[in-house]
């Protein structure tokens, strides 16, 4: 894949289109705090002059100016430091939110690429580099400003000198370009090396129960030394290289200065010549001037360093256009008042609201959108039909989870949604950089069936359910709910229509009752009615705090089996049509296994279920069973059937019954 | 600095801590660096003579030009001015590479240090800290630190002498000039250090807020197809933006503290420049000083200008550094509850595993503390093995957890061929009781890194006999690059079973006494099972073996059976006795399981 550099103007003036009027204050504030010391510099010239002329003039004039412009300076600060929080917060906000939407966008199963250690360092470092050159770019302004002030009011003075003075610092910025390329390189290393060190640590931590077991703590302790050293000589180099360029430019201070006395030094002499308040007024000027040449030397540097971050961060949005980085999006971050209500925080609904719930009459209602279903359209729309308001112009505007099920209506969807009959067409999937995948695979679901899908390891089975739920973009392949083509898995097959339960299932740090609900307002009975379905309800008793225990990382603080009822229980909270478990009993015993068995199968009456499973119960019990090998499907049938007419499938069987 | 109130003394306390925390962590690292810091130290010393000198040079200057000396005689002093500051810039650069190589050696020896150190905490610390956050303290905080090495030792120090130079030159000069110039820098710096106590804590906050955001973060990395197949989207988009929502308030709160420090230096600014005007006019109207003379002093408190600046910006990192560091320290402080005290040691080949009245409850926050093991005893004789039973959450996992010190009982003794588990140093005790879970965790790393957990002392041949005897050879073969061929850390690439095949790989290059497998073999297809319990059986040779499992299969090697409900033992006993025991649970369980589950 080729690598496109991030257009990093064009992403820098979108996130200013988000905050204009923040933009606007800052560029007027901040330029307000670059053009202020033209006045103390003035002030020390006119007292040096005084001196200079023996006047005898007191003091007092010259120290009241100085105190006013201190106050109106802090004055000015504080408003632009506000003003830039807010500015700075905002933009990183919209880039962080816009990298997270974009990722629940993508087939999920495939949204996320290298470790979760590096990639959080493009939400943490990345982000903050460009966050605060956006904001340096208003110094620019600033600093453009005030060369044109010094430009005229030393020109007006000397314009040979001027020159002098100005010559040196165009030269330096004229390096500072020529040294960019390798800064940006330099730079890149050093951030790679970063995200080795955030991904080995992740790691280490993500897997501490198994380095401590294994007694391996310091030779993993040893590679992160090693990757640390690594790191050290790239910061260094970077580093070496960010501070002789720097040097340069504060040398031309010094080196002015020697220049104004080099070559004013007979007009300093002369009684007509330059006077001592204006060589200060010289020397002053040189500072801030270099300052400024300084900073815009910085900025061409950061300028590409944030295009090395915004690549960084492109690359994560895989495809789609770059602007969607900084595409706007409220944020409402405006109520920071009770946190009581902002980890209650969904959109439409707190948790408590199952009682003011919109009742709508879920099958009186008006079919809108169905007409719609075979057009192409859906793919951007993915709700319609699904919500329950009234109105279908308002439907279309829900997230697609906002279709909350009311209490005792046991369909989520309405009458034309409900599945009948589920039909998978020549459904193909190769992952990338791999021959793996699956193959030209027909099934066929009909409602209230329990299929399973059966085969060995790397069979195909996950990836089977991957792409029909959208996790993965199917190659090729048709999938029909009641005979409608579905054109984009990922938005339908999404409760009400279907859930699923993946075969290492994650929660995560929030409230079991947050992990179940994920945003929805069903009521404590439904969580109750789900929980047991799942046969989580004794350990549900055994936590005091009951819903409101908090699950941990991940999850960590449940038991594998715990973790994978939960999810369980998750889905069927959704009273999906289509329940989808791939391999729910790993983590079970025996007998909770048959218990959840029976209770699915006695409270989802008319769901219809698709189960990966290698198990005898669910072989037994399935009314149709699907033998996978290498991608593609060996064998269809019932129990009998199979064990009647299918190689495989008794090849299969006999390392069942074998007992292992 | 008087407390001029309650708010103040605590503030005063706090400012306490982090110094002396910088102090002692300073002193840890920096000293195996001590010849690199003695260099800085001459090089940054160096370089502030040089700035010192050459303002000496432009009163020299300006004052040949009004006493009328010629031009011929001004451009010599011009010239030793450029050449002075041309030295003092190659110094300059000199220092910043010896600070920013000893502050990134210093700071990776803390990072080191630290991983280390909460690798060795106790489970129940884990559980509750995300690697998320962990990377942010581990990483992040300690990259805030090495600003404190590097740019702030030499910014602030450097700069603080470099002040103290221009005073004593200006005590020189003239007393009163001296004694109002130092008046103003020490009002300066102590409103800095009042400033910089309200703004760290502030700091902190947000740090802490930044931590648990990227917690988020890599939790919902982690579970996207958990979120987006139960339609959780836009409920995680939503917890965003309330995580958001708080973070502005203490972002804003964090960066007026900055604010303040800014004001500071402004403060400087006009408190020197009021003294050179009010002093300068006053001594050169009474004919003490010379104009050149009053430019020096101008010039030397412009000098104190930049110094004050740059360590006011500092500051910013030293807050920051402050925050950083005032959460290692707690890091470095917690101590894992597993005291690690022992010195006895394990005899080799199998062990014997006795149960003496055990009682474990876990202490985490959020847990019951309900014992999850109540009064637990047995004994199972070396080279024996055992099968456990029970319902998840009867405290079978737990019982694996205690044998490999994850957890101590809090009650009883556990204890290994007569020794006590916590007579055993843990290290020792790892290398002789292994464990394999269901759930094996790879790191994105090489195939020999993932078996060796990065061990280069382990050499190839060793790792190819094991994997050889456990009929992983083909598999190996098949990758383009063997040995070197990397995983990933999601295990992609990788089958279940082959994951499984790994982690007794790992196993097999140590020499335990006792194996415990903990479901070992769940989530396989039978074909890879077959593979697996082959294995099993030369892991399990001429060992002490202990199978968890929630299936009746998988303990079908066992000689020995224990049952367990609710942390006590309903049933234990030979297998065979057991099952030929039509009361027993074990048969009752044989009953529905083999009509269930196995018929």
């Amino acid at each position: 894949m080729t690598e496109r550099q991030a257009p990093t103007a064009r992403l820098m003036a979108g996130s200013v289109r988000y905050v204009p009027w923040r933009y606007l204050a800052n560029v007027f504030l901040w330029s307000t705090i670059w053009l202020m010391p033209v006045i103390p510099a003035l002030i020390t010239r006119e007292f040096f002059n005084s001196l200079e002329l023996e006047t005898g003039t007191s003091p007092i004039g010259f120290v009241v100016g100085v105190l006013a412009y201190g106050l109106g300076r802090m004055g000015v600060m504080f408003l632009a430091m506000h003003n830039d929080i807010h500015l700075e917060f905002r933009v990183s906000s919209l880039l962080r939110r816009n990298m997270i939407g974009r990722i629940y966008e993508m087939p999920a199963a495939q949204a996320v690429q290298g470790s979760p250690g590096e990639m959080i360092s493009r939400f943490r470092e990345d982000v903050d580099h460009v966050q605060e050159t956006l904001s340096w770019t208003v110094d620019m302004v600033g600093a453009a400003l005030f060369g044109v002030m010094a430009v005229w009011i030393l020109g007006g003075i000397d314009r040979g000198l001027t020159l002098a003075v100005f010559g040196p610092l165009i030269v330096m910025v004229i390096v500072a370009e020529r040294f960019g390329g390798r800064i940006k390189r330099y730079r890149e290393e050093a951030q790679t090396a970063t995200g080795r060190i955030t991904e080995a640590v992740g790691e280490m931590f993500g897997s501490v129960q198994s380095v401590k077991v294994a007694g391996a703590e310091a030779s993993m302790v040893d590679n992160l030394r090693g990757l640390n050293d690594r790191r050290r000589r790239a910061m260094v180099r970077d580093k070496v290289l960010t501070a002789g360029l720097e040097s340069v430019f504060w040398n031309t201070v010094s080196i002015g200065t020697g220049l104004i006395l080099l070559i004013g030094a007979g007009s300093l002499a002369a009684d007509n010549g330059l006077t001592i308040g204006e060589f200060a007024l010289f020397v002053y000027f040189l500072g801030f001037v270099t300052d400024a040449g300084y900073f815009v030397g910085i900025f061409i540097a950061r300028f590409k360093q944030a295009g090395v971050s915004y690549t960084r961060m492109v690359k994560l949005l895989r495809g789609g256009s770059p602007m969607r980085l900084v595409q706007g999006v409220e944020l409402d971050l405006k109520d920071s008042g009770s946190t009581e209500q902002a980890t209650a925080g969904v959109a439409q609904q707190p948790t408590a609201g199952v009682a003011q719930r919109p009742t709508p009459g879920a099958t009186q209602q008006p079919t809108p959108g169905i007409a719609q279903q075979s057009t192409p359209g859906i793919a951007q729309q993915p709700t319609p039909g699904i919500a329950q308001q009234p109105t279908p112009g308002v439907a279309q505007q829900l997230p697609r989870n906002a279709a909350g099920v009311p209490a005792g209506v046991p369909a989520g969807v309405p009458v034309p949604d409900r599945l009948e009959r589920l039909e998978v067409c020549g459904l193909s999937y190769t992952y990338p950089d791999s021959d793996n995948g699956i193959a030209d695979v027909d099934l066929s679901l009909a409602r209230g069936s329990f299929t399973v899908i059966t085969g060995r390891i790397g069979a195909g089975k996950t990836t089977l359910l991957r792409a029909l739920l959208g996790l993965v973009p199917a190659d090729s392949g048709e999938i029909r709910w009641n005979d409608r083509v579905v054109p984009d898995p990922a938005s339908w097959m999404v409760p009400p229509h279907a859930a699923y339960t993946p075969q290492v299932p994650n929660l995560f740090s929030m409230s079991l009752r947050d992990n179940l609900l994920l945003g929805r307002g069903d009521s404590e009975d439904e969580l109750i009615a789900a929980i047991r379905t799942a046969a989580l309800e004794h350990d549900l008793q055994d936590m005091p705090e009951g819903f409101a225990t908090m699950v941990g990382p991940r999850g960590m603080r449940l038991s594998g089996g715990q973790v994978q009822r939960t999810a369980a229980a998750r889905m069927l909270l959704r009273r999906p049509e289509l329940l989808v478990f791939d391999d729910l009993s790993s983590a079970l015993d025996v007998e909770t296994e048959q218990t959840l068995w029976s209770r699915l199968l006695e409270e989802h009456r008319g769901a219809t279920a698709l189960v990966v499973s290698h198990r005898r119960p669910a072989l037994q019990r399935a009314d149709q069973i699907i033998v996978m090998e290498a991608g593609r499907i060996a064998a269809v049938g019932t129990f009998a059937d199979l064990r009647e007419s299918s190689d495989a499938f008794n090849a299969l069987w006999a390392g069942i019954s074998n007992g292992t | 600095m008087h407390a001029d109130g309650a708010a103040a003394r605590v503030e005063g306390h706090q400012e306490m801590i982090p110094v002396r925390s910088y102090l002692r962590i300073l002193g840890k690292y920096l000293r195996p660096l001590r010849r690199r810091v003695v260099l800085l130290t001459v090089v940054a010393l160096g370089g502030i003579g040089l700035q010192l000198a050459g303002p000496q040079l432009i009163r020299a200057f300006l004052d040949g030009a009004t006493g009328g000396k010629s031009p011929s005689d001004l451009v010599p002093l011009a010239l030793w001015f450029i050449a002075i500051a041309v030295f003092q810039q190659a110094a300059k650069v000199w220092a910043t590479y010896l600070s920013v190589d000893v502050g990134w050696s210093a700071t990776n020896d803390l990072r080191a240090d630290l991983a280390e150190h909460v690798l060795h905490l106790d489970m129940g610390f884990h559980k509750s800290h995300t690697p998320g956050a962990l990377i942010e303290r581990i990483d992040g905080d300690v990259t805030s630190l090495s600003n404190f090495f590097s740019a702030f030792t030499i910014q602030v120090i450097g700069n603080m002498i470099l002040i103290g130079g221009i005073l004593v030159l200006l005590w020189i000069e003239n007393v009163l000039v001296g004694l109002g110039v130092s008046v103003f820098v020490v009002v300066i710096l102590a409103g800095m250090v009042k400033v910089q106590t309200i703004a760290v804590p502030r700091w902190k906050a947000v740090r802490a807020r930044s931590a648990e955001l990227m917690g988020f973060i890599g939790e919902q990395l982690g579970g996207t197809e958990d979120i987006k197949a139960n339609g959780g989207d836009q409920f995680m988009l939503a917890r965003f933006t309330s995580i958001l929502r708080q973070w502005l308030p203490e972002q804003v709160r964090g960066r007026h503290g900055f604010s303040m420090l800014w004001a500071m230096g402004i403060t400087t600014y006009i408190m020197g420049l009021t003294v050179v005007i009010w002093l300068g006019s006053v001594l050169f109207n009474d004919g003490v000083m010379t104009l050149g003379s009053v430019y020096l002093v101008f010039h030397y408190v412009q000098m104190t200008h930049e110094p004050i600046e740059q360590i006011r910006a500092q500051m910013e990192d030293f807050q920051k550094a402050g925050a950083g560091i005032a959460r290692v320290e707690d890091l470095l402080e917690r101590e894992s509850i597993i005291a690690d005290t022992g010195t006895s040691r394990l005899p080799d080949g199998p062990l014997q595993v006795a149960f003496d009245k055990v009682t474990f409850a876990y202490a985490d926050e959020g847990d019951d503390g309900l014992p999850v093991l109540d009064e637990l005893e047995f004994t199972l004789p070396a080279g024996r093995i055992l099968g456990v039973l029970g319902r998840s959450g009867s405290g079978k996992s737990t019982l694996a957890r205690l044998l490999t010190r994850l957890y101590d009982p809090q009650a009883g003794a556990i204890r290994l061929d007569g020794t006590a588990l916590t007579a055993v140093p843990v290290a020792d005790l790892r290398h002789r009781v292994a464990m394999v879970t269901q759930d094996v965790q790879l790191f994105g790393a090489s195939i020999r890194d993932n078996l060796t957990f990065f061990d280069h002392t382990i050499d190839d041949e060793r790792l190819l006999a094991v994997i050889e005897e456990l009929g992983l050879t083909p598999w190996l073969e098949s990758l383009p690059v063997g040995l070197d061929s990397r995983l990933e850390a999601s295990g992609s690439g990788l089958s279940a079973g082959q994951a499984q095949l790994l982690a007794f790989t790992r196993i097999f290059l140590r020499d335990p006494g006792l194996v415990i497998l903990d479901e070992a073999s769940s989530r396989l297809d039978p074909a890879t099972e077959e593979l697996i319990e082959r294995a099993v059986d030369r892991l399990l040779e001429n060992r002490t073996g202990i199978i968890i499992a929630h299936r009746l299969a998988t303990i079908e090697r066992a000689d020995d059976i224990l049952i367990l409900e609710a942390g006590h033992i309903i049933e234990s006993g030979d297998r065979m006795t057991l099952a030929n025991d039509p009361d027993s649970r074990l048969s009752h369980l044989l009953a529905t399981g083999l009509e269930e589950v196995l018929a």
